[in-house]
């Protein structure tokens, strides 16, 4: 049975030369007449996949193509032997195709970020002895030392009191990793910081300007939290899944493009780890009976003194004035 | 940046004995390649990333086969399995290099140094495996440089920007991309370009003052708003003013304009080496209007910002019909003439790490 004649040029894949053509199919068999005659087996051909503007070929097993001319005869021969597109390109020609896939993928890159890589970091967490992180961290205070850090010009005995008070207190969960107290002068105002290593950094800053013990408690629990809650791993794995998964979906465009969002999709991970880590100090001051107005009252201290007004959204911590307003809540 | 993903066999010839000047053509749709895009976006996040490199091939396919020279479509014969593997590398040298930053300072410099080695070989193999696999009318392109020119060119030469402080950029990107044009090859023929180092510096300098002034303008503008805004406000009430909202406007279009500029500089390149580029006799021009080009450059980021991302399969097809289709190959007697060489098949090792990390070698 032969099929109506489709026009098209051929190229021979040896030289640039335009051949003018005809493709016909006969028994399994693809003819081509005109400039050139060639027969092959239809099983030895390649069909280029449908797309409305892109122009369609038939490539040969040695390098030759044939570029069809006539689209609309060449589907009706498709038609006739038999070739069917594959799933995916019916999919990506048909607007239900495309409106289904538009859905699932934004359905599952929402749920994948608001659970289930929260939940994975959680377990990855879990799994890596806490030996391990402690060796990543080695050497990250060194370098805070050097750059940003001096040594702490606290009398020894205040250190010593603060610590054996900060021993003294029963964290509210069981297992609560070892820490180690260190404190230090800060070239960046008054902060507390935890570290993979164990070690919690106060800064003579903080403590000054507290100047309430029990306060002081109540941001060294927070930063225990962060310890006991594995935030510096579960961060780590949470930064490195965004920066993959947009490189997955936006890095066929550009690889810099994806800086942005992955940045930006980071912080809400991180301003949930301090939301944690304050509902963990407030959870430990109770528990040893020391109200968590004091630990309040430490960001009200905070926030006068930074005049903090970065907008939520934008920014690795919550707003000071949402984080008071939560411990409060939380009694 | 919304880059011109690799079409990077623009080079080519049009038909018949004293042929008129040929534009090229891309006839690529938006629309279209939003749902070849959105599938394809579907399964590589289902599979994990493993599909990225059957989607990567269909989006050349389909690029490929959309562009026409002289009433023929090019074709991109990118091998899925070759291009996984490749990624597959690169996912492992790129995932040890970020590791070893959080691990320990002195495992991040060795790692440094490591993929420093290494990257230009990635390069080499990039270049190959793109123009392998690429052809028009039957006949592949072809990479002919060498590994040692790779190291010159992407590892020793761009060390002379650490004493020179960055002056040498110009020269290092006009010796890089006439490496690049000099050793392309369309079958027999070759590709050659006369770009000079003296108009890369043109270019290059125009750039910088242009970032100056803008800077300073922009500087200027602000201090003013700025200082009428928090007019006779203690810091305190400032901090809880905020900044007014022409302000925030004045930020966010400063930093659009500063995302422009690098892909505005690559499209202007463009011009610099195609205007000076030949395939044997063949000539070309390539007339990318700076007016033009960042209007698109910028709505498209817009778009794309507007749409949390929905927009860049459309801004991706908008920016490189621009750039396709300002070029234009001036024949010197027939394209009927190119000869095919016989050459094996390159493997995808550094295409993989070239996608990573977003060298851009089409044009």
């Amino acid at each position: 049975m032969d099929t109506p004649a489709v026009t098209g040029r051929y190229f021979d894949g040896k030289t640039s030369r335009l051949h003018r053509v005809t493709l016909t199919v006969a028994d399994g068999m693809a003819h081509l007449a005109g400039d050139v005659e060639r027969s092959a087996p239809l099983a030895s051909l390649r069909v280029s996949e449908r797309a409305r503007h892109a122009a369609r070929k038939v490539s040969f097993d040695d390098g030759a193509w044939l570029e069809v001319d006539d689209r609309a005869a060449f589907a009706q021969l498709l038609a006739t032997t038999g070739h069917r597109d594959t799933g995916v390109v019916r999919a990506q020609q048909s607007w239900r195709g495309v409106l289904l896939a538009l859905g699932v993928t934004v359905g599952v890159v929402v749920a994948s970020y608001v659970y289930v890589l929260p939940a994975a970091a959680v377990w990855v967490a879990n799994a890596l002895p806490v030996k391990v992180e402690r060796q990543m961290g080695q050497g990250v205070l060194e370098i805070l030392d050097k750059r940003a850090l001096g040594p702490s010009k606290l009398p020894a005995a205040r250190q010593e009191q603060l610590r054996r008070q900060f021993a003294a207190l029963v964290a509210p969960e069981p297992d609560a990793p070892t820490w180690k107290l260190v404190f230090r002068s800060s070239r960046i105002g008054p902060n507390a910081l935890a570290l993979p290593s164990g070690d919690i950094v106060m800064t003579d800053e903080l403590v000054n300007l507290l100047k309430d013990d029990q306060a002081v408690m109540g941001v060294l629990a927070h930063e225990l939290g962060h310890l006991h809650r594995r935030h510096l791993t579960r961060r780590l794995v949470q930064s490195s899944a965004v920066a993959a998964a947009t490189w997955v979906i936006f890095g066929d465009i550009s690889a810099m493009l994806t800086a942005l969002p992955t940045v930006a999709l980071d912080m809400k991970y991180s301003r949930d780890a301090e939301y944690e880590a304050d509902d963990y100090a407030v959870a430990m001051l109770r528990r040893n009976g020391i109200a968590p107005e004091h630990m309040a009252q430490a960001f009200v201290k905070l926030g006068e003194a930074s005049g903090d007004r970065m907008s939520t959204y934008l920014s690795s911590h919550p707003a000071t004035g949402e984080r008071i307003a939560r411990i409060r809540a939380a009694r | 940046m919304v880059d011109f993903n690799k079409p990077a066999d623009l080079f080519a010839p049009a038909p018949a004995a004293a042929t008129p000047p040929q534009y090229l053509k891309f006839h690529a749709s938006g629309s279209e390649y939003f749902r070849i895009w959105i599938v394809n976006l579907l399964l590589s996040i289902v599979t994990l990333g493993i599909y990225s490199a059957w989607a990567k091939v269909r989006r050349n396919q389909y690029f490929y086969s959309s562009t026409e020279l002289a009433g023929s479509s090019f074709e991109y014969h990118g091998n899925p399995i070759a291009i996984l593997k490749g990624r597959i590398v690169a996912a492992v040298v790129v995932g040890a290099y970020a590791f070893a930053g959080k691990v320990s300072p002195l495992l991040a410099v060795v790692m440094f140094v490591v993929m420093a080695a290494v990257i230009p070989w990635f390069i080499w193999r990039s270049l190959q495996f793109q123009l392998h696999n690429s052809a028009w009318r039957g006949i592949r392109f072809r990479f002919d440089g060498q590994l040692r020119d790779a190291y010159i060119n992407c590892l020793l030469r761009p060390l002379l920007n650490i004493v020179t402080f960055g002056l040498a950029t110009p020269y290092i990107y006009q010796r890089l991309k006439a490496w690049q044009f000099n050793e392309s090859r369309f079958g027999q023929a070759r590709f050659a370009t006369r770009a000079s180092v003296g108009s890369f510096y043109k270019l290059f300098g125009a750039f910088l003052l242009l970032g100056i002034v803008g800077m300073v303008v922009f500087g200027i503008l602000f201090a003013f708003q700025a200082a009428s805004h928090f007019a006779g406000r203690t810091p305190a009430e400032m901090a809880a003013e905020g900044i007014s909202p022409s302000m925030f406007i004045g930020v966010a279009l400063s930093y659009i304009l500063i995302l422009s500029m690098a892909p505005l500089l690559i499209a202007l390149i463009q011009n610099l080496v195609w205007n000076n580029a030949s395939l044997d006799r063949h000539e070309f021009r390539s007339e990318v209007r700076t007016g033009r080009m960042l209007f698109i450059i910028v709505t498209n980021i817009l778009g794309v910002i507007c749409t949390l991302g929905l927009f860049l399969p459309f801004a991706q097809v908008r920016m490189m019909r621009y750039r396709i289709e300002s070029l234009m190959m001036i024949p010197e007697g027939s394209l009927d003439e190119f000869v095919a060489t016989a050459s094996a098949d390159v493997n995808a090792a550094g295409e993989g790490v070239s996608d990573f990390m977003d060298f851009d070698f089409s044009l």
